[in-house]
Parts: C-alpha cells; sequence; structure tokens
C-alpha cells in the first residue's frame, strides 16, 4: 500500500486505521487490542500494511521469534513449534527477504507433516490394519509438530512454499507441493469445499466451511487443470459469501476469488474488534494486499 | 476399602425437571445451585459453555437460554465478575459461531464478557499429561470458578461428553489448532482425566439436558429430550448421574472409570440426590452400534 493512502472512511481505509492504531510498542499484534503479541494477528496486519513502517516494526519483531530449527514460535514466551512459520516465510518474500531466515524456514516447512503420515500408520491403512477418511500417504501440515495434518496450516505452507519455489530449487519442496496440493483435493468435502480436515467422521459425511473453502481455494492457485473441478467449489464458494455471519470466511472467500479472477462481491460493514479478522479484511479489499497471497508453483501444473 | 483418595467418600448432585428453555430457568438453576450448597460471593466465575461448532438441524450446543440465566444468576449470587468463556473446536472464527448460536444477540452486551479462550494470552503450566509445559489461557488460570456449562450428549469416540468432556474447550487453538488434535494425540480419555485433574477443584458443572443429543453425537445426532439441569461440584459425580439419566453405565465410560474415586465419587450409592430423584427421569439416549456395551442395565 506504500505511496497510496485509501480513503480511511472506505472499507480498507477503515480497517488500516484500526491497524495502525492498535499495533503495540513491541511491533505485534494481539488477538484483540491491548493484549499481548501473537504470531497470527501479526502476521496479517504486516501484509496489509506492507511497505508502511508499521510492518517493517512488525518483522522486526517476528524475525526475533525463529527458532534456531527455522520455524517460528506463535508468541514470544510460547515456546513451540507453529504452523505460523509460514505466514512468516510468505512475509520474508514480499519483502524480498530470500536470505538464511527464509532459507532455514522453508527446510523446516519442507520437513514438516502429519504424524498421520509417518510410515508405520501408512503401513497400517495399506494392509486395511486401520480404516482412514483419507490417504494418509499423502503428506500435509500439522498446526504444531507431533500432530496431525490439516487443511489451513497446509494452505499457508503450499503458498509459501510455491512463492518460494521462484527461487529456491528443490525436488523435495516440489514434491511437498504436488503432494500438499493433492492432499486438499483428498480431503474436499463431497459438498465440494473443505472443512477443517476430514471429509467424513466414522463413516458419515462432514459438510464443508466456508473458511475453509476459501483457504483450499487460495491453496489450488494455478491448477488449470482442476479448473471444471474448482468450478463447483465456486458455486459453492458463492452460496456460502450469501450465507455466512463470518466475516474472516466472507474475507477468505473473496481473496480466493480475487487470485482465481473470479469476480467477488463488494465487502461491507464495519471492522471487527478482532484483529486477526482486520488483517485479513484488509488483505481481500479490491484495493488490499490479497496479492500477497498469490502462489503458482514455478514448476507449472502439477 | 480401596486407598485411592476419595475412596468413602460421598459427593452431592442436584437434578432438576426442567420442561424447557422458559424463563422458569433461572429459579430451577438457582434451586439446583442452593442444594449444591455452591458459595460464589466475591469470586471470578467463568462460564464454560459448549458452542464446539453450529448445525440449525441439531441441538450442538448448550442453549442460549441457559447461558444467559446463569450469567444473571451468578451475578445475582454475589460473584465479584462473571465473563462467560469458550475455545471452539473446529471453526477459526469464534463470534460467528457465536452469532449462529444467538448468544450475541441474545445475551445483553456479550461481546463485553466474553472471551475466546482459542486465543486469549496464555501461561505454561507444567506436568499437564506429562508435559514438560502445556499452556492454558491466562482467563482460565484466573478464574475463581469454573462453571462448565456443557450439554448432555453422547459422543462417537468417548461415549458420553458432559461436563468434564466440555473441559476440551479451555485449551488454545492458537498453540493447539483446530481441532485440538493434541488432545487426540495425548488420549481422548486421558485429556479429559487431565483437564479435571487440573481445573476440577474449582469447577461447578451445570449440565444442560433439557433438551440432548443422542444417537451420532457430539456433531451429528439427534435432539432428545431429557427434561432436566444436573448440577454440582464434582465433575465425575455430576457426569455419572447424566450417563444414568441417558441409560449409560457410567462405569464402562473410560475416562469416568479412570476419574472414580482419584477426582469424583461415580458409585451411584454415594452420590447425595437432591432435588428430582433419577430413578423415574432415566431416558435411554440412542447409542452408535460401537457404544452399544455402554447401555446400563
Amino acid at each position: 500500500m506504500a505511496g497510496l493512502i485509501p480513503d480511511p472512511k472506505s472499507y480498507l481505509g477503515a480497517r488500516l486505521a484500526v491497524l495502525r492504531r492498535t499495533q503495540n510498542s513491541d511491533g505485534g499484534w494481539g488477538y484483540f487490542a491491548g493484549k499481548s503479541s501473537w504470531l497470527e494477528p501479526t502476521a496479517y496486519a504486516a501484509l496489509a500494511l506492507a511497505g508502511e513502517p508499521a510492518a517493517d516494526r512488525a518483522w522486526k519483531l517476528l524475525s526475533s521469534w525463529q527458532l534456531p530449527d527455522g520455524s517460528w514460535k506463535p508468541a514470544a514466551e510460547v515456546q513451540v513449534s507453529s504452523w505460523g512459520t509460514s505466514l512468516c516465510a510468505t512475509i520474508a518474500m514480499v519483502r524480498n527477504e530470500w536470505g538464511q531466515p527464509l532459507q532455514s524456514g522453508v527446510k523446516w516447512m519442507v520437513g514438516s507433516c502429519g504424524v498421520e503420515s509417518n510410515w508405520l500408520n501408512v503401513a497400517a491403512a495399506r494392509l486395511r490394519l486401520v480404516k482412514q477418511e483419507r490417504d494418509i500417504s499423502l503428506k500435509c501440515w500439522p498446526w504444531k509438530p507431533g500432530n496431525s495434518g490439516w487443511v489451513e496450516p497446509t494452505v499457508h505452507a503450499l503458498v509459501a512454499l510455491k512463492q518460494a519455489s521462484a527461487k529456491i530449487s528443490s525436488s523435495e519442496l516440489r514434491s511437498r507441493v504436488q503432494m500438499g496440493e493433492a492432499q486438499l483435493m483428498d480431503v474436499r468435502s463431497r459438498d465440494g469445499g473443505w472443512n477443517y480436515g476430514s471429509p467424513a467422521a466414522l463413516g458419515v459425511d462432514l459438510p464443508s466451511y466456508p473458511e475453509t473453502t476459501g483457504l483450499a481455494l487460495v491453496a489450488l492457485q494455478g491448477r488449470d487443470d482442476l479448473s471444471n473441478d474448482l468450478g463447483k467449489a465456486f458455486d459453492l464458494a458463492r452460496r456460502q459469501m450469501g450465507e455466512t455471519p463470518s466475516p474472516m470466511a466472507r474475507a477468505w472467500l473473496t481473496i480466493a476469488m480475487r487470485l482465481h479472477g473470479v469476480k467477488a462481491e463488494e465487502l461491507k460493514g464495519d471492522p471487527q474488534t478482532d484483529l486477526m479478522i482486520t488483517g485479513i479484511e484488509a488483505l481481500a479489499a479490491p484495493e488490499g494486499n490479497y496479492h500477497v497471497m498469490q502462489a503458482v508453483h514455478a514448476g507449472g501444473t502439477a | 476399602m480401596s486407598n485411592l483418595p476419595l475412596a468413602g467418600q460421598t459427593s452431592a448432585v442436584a437434578v432438576v425437571k426442567a420442561a424447557s428453555y422458559s424463563k422458569d430457568l433461572a429459579d430451577a438453576m438457582m434451586r439446583g445451585i442452593l442444594e449444591c450448597e455452591l458459595d460464589v460471593a466475591g469470586k471470578t466465575v467463568l462460564l464454560k459453555p459448549n458452542f464446539v461448532e453450529f448445525d440449525p438441524n441439531t441441538c450442538i450446543n448448550t442453549d442460549v437460554a441457559v447461558v444467559a440465566t446463569a450469567l444473571e444468576v451468578f451475578r445475582s449470587l454475589g460473584a465479584a465478575d462473571v465473563k462467560i468463556g469458550e475455545g471452539p473446536g473446529h471453526r477459526r472464527d469464534t463470534l460467528a459461531i457465536a452469532e449462529l448460536t444467538r448468544y450475541r444477540s441474545e445475551i445483553p452486551n456479550f461481546d463485553d464478557v466474553f472471551v475466546d479462550l482459542n486465543r486469549d494470552d496464555v501461561t505454561a503450566v507444567n506436568g499437564f499429561a506429562g508435559r514438560d509445559q502445556f499452556y492454558f489461557p491466562n482467563t482460565v488460570l484466573g478464574a475463581d470458578l469454573i462453571v462448565s456449562l456443557a450439554k448432555m450428549k453422547t459422543h462417537h469416540w468417548a461415549g458420553a461428553t458432559l461436563s468434564m468432556k466440555n473441559y476440551f474447550g479451555l485449551v488454545p487453538g492458537s498453540i493447539y489448532g483446530w481441532p485440538k488434535n493434541e488432545l487426540h494425540y495425548i488420549g481422548i480419555d486421558t485429556a479429559i482425566v487431565e483437564l479435571t485433574k487440573a481445573f476440577g477443584s474449582k469447577s461447578f458443572a451445570m449440565v444442560d439436558g433439557i433438551v440432548g443429543m443422542e444417537g451420532n453425537g457430539p456433531i451429528q445426532g439427534t435432539r432428545k429430550q431429557a427434561g432436566v439441569l444436573v448440577m454440582g461440584s464434582d465433575l465425575a459425580a455430576v457426569d455419572a448421574t447424566c450417563c444414568r439419566i441417558m441409560g449409560i453405565d457410567p462405569a464402562r465410560v473410560g475416562y469416568l472409570q479412570r476419574a472414580a474415586d482419584i477426582l469424583g465419587v461415580t458409585e451411584e450409592s454415594r452420590i447425595e440426590q437432591r432435588g428430582e430423584a433419577i430413578a423415574g427421569l432415566r431416558t435411554n439416549f440412542e447409542l452408535i452400534k460401537e457404544f452399544s456395551q455402554l447401555r446400563l442395565a
């Protein structure tokens, strides 16, 4: 947004004003004003305000949260590797910083996967010793190490790794992107969208959610070979846009539509008290920074 | 006699009839609280309802009338502060779920009294489920009293979800994700027991069994009217009583087996039943075939 100042009364301007006003003195944002800084709201705010000094201060804070293994922790006091590593990698690339912090973050992401895909579980599933609702040989990403993979962390890892593939060439990276995309298609709900990551429980279909449908579509950019298949998801997304009360869901659905070149409805309403959602909404605005989520695998269609 | 910490002890559980979510709910709730001799004066109280998810076609959540009434009742009993807190297990936009469940529209000033436990500030505790560090929301750690406002439901992995299982919503998604998969890897029964161990001593349970859920709970089951509120300070005793009302044998529910005489009293003869006798209230909740062996004889 550097150089362009949106009308403070506009959808985007109102949100950027809230973000500028609520930045903590350490450079981060809490999930809500006045609370401690967390990676997630800080990352979305930094992306929404990219190019501004506020985003530089945010990045300085986030940079201090990178752990020796290359991953990022979710907050200053929380000593746990986090899926938010993907968001930090995206910020680094938006800032055109391709140095060691990004390289080690990408390496960590490439090596991270849900524990359901370890060789023992995969072997048990192949021998039909354990019934699985999805193909666990397709590795995806967990919220934190030691857990199963789910849609949202997988989406952000795919976006970051596809962006990284522009300058980082690695067969392992390419393979994880291809496998991650295949995994998303595998866990799709029968209604054409996505929920948190399981299409069924005990054999009963689970419905999709609007927010995760939007997110999954963001991750599946550039898959022209899937355009017919994804058409059904966009039909669903349009219905979900009209039905959901969630501003977060509407923002992700809108970002997905913009990135896929699908006409998106105008977003309306006042900013939320929820600063994470405010950041995502700012990205989703027509003149917002939604393009920071643009991610097409450099190797082309998987 | 067993040498378990609570062997031989008794616990009080109040069962109060409530045919519907009507305006008489406050009376019913107050009767149960008084029967259990709960002292609320001067305490900071956290009401923990269940709104893990929303589906208009069934009844996943603690009914809004129960939550709104509890807020008023605990205020009227002299609590220093009453907050509502939940960390939904599946959905990221907590306030949108609160809107769908009508909490936001029907609970006055909901946004001011509500804390999203998924995204609260946190503090590490040592020793939870054998972990060196496990993080819990500051609102949970700072509360003098947590009221588990659970829904009476069957559960396709745990058998039944009641006041103890309801505490899965105390675990912050900001660290452990959606769903709270860390708890599944700890083991569902173990996690339920550990959460009760961590917070049971400063808890009061109030289970919304006015309309519960049977069959493929906790999300995809169907409505089942039981017409009761079940209350008490011993979460295991409350859950065991709920099970008996649901036609489930608590001695066959894994987490209640493990909690018995360590965290609470589950044996019927040692639960001081206050209010309604449960004999006439039993209404068998349909069980999925994987849990048919839980049926109470």
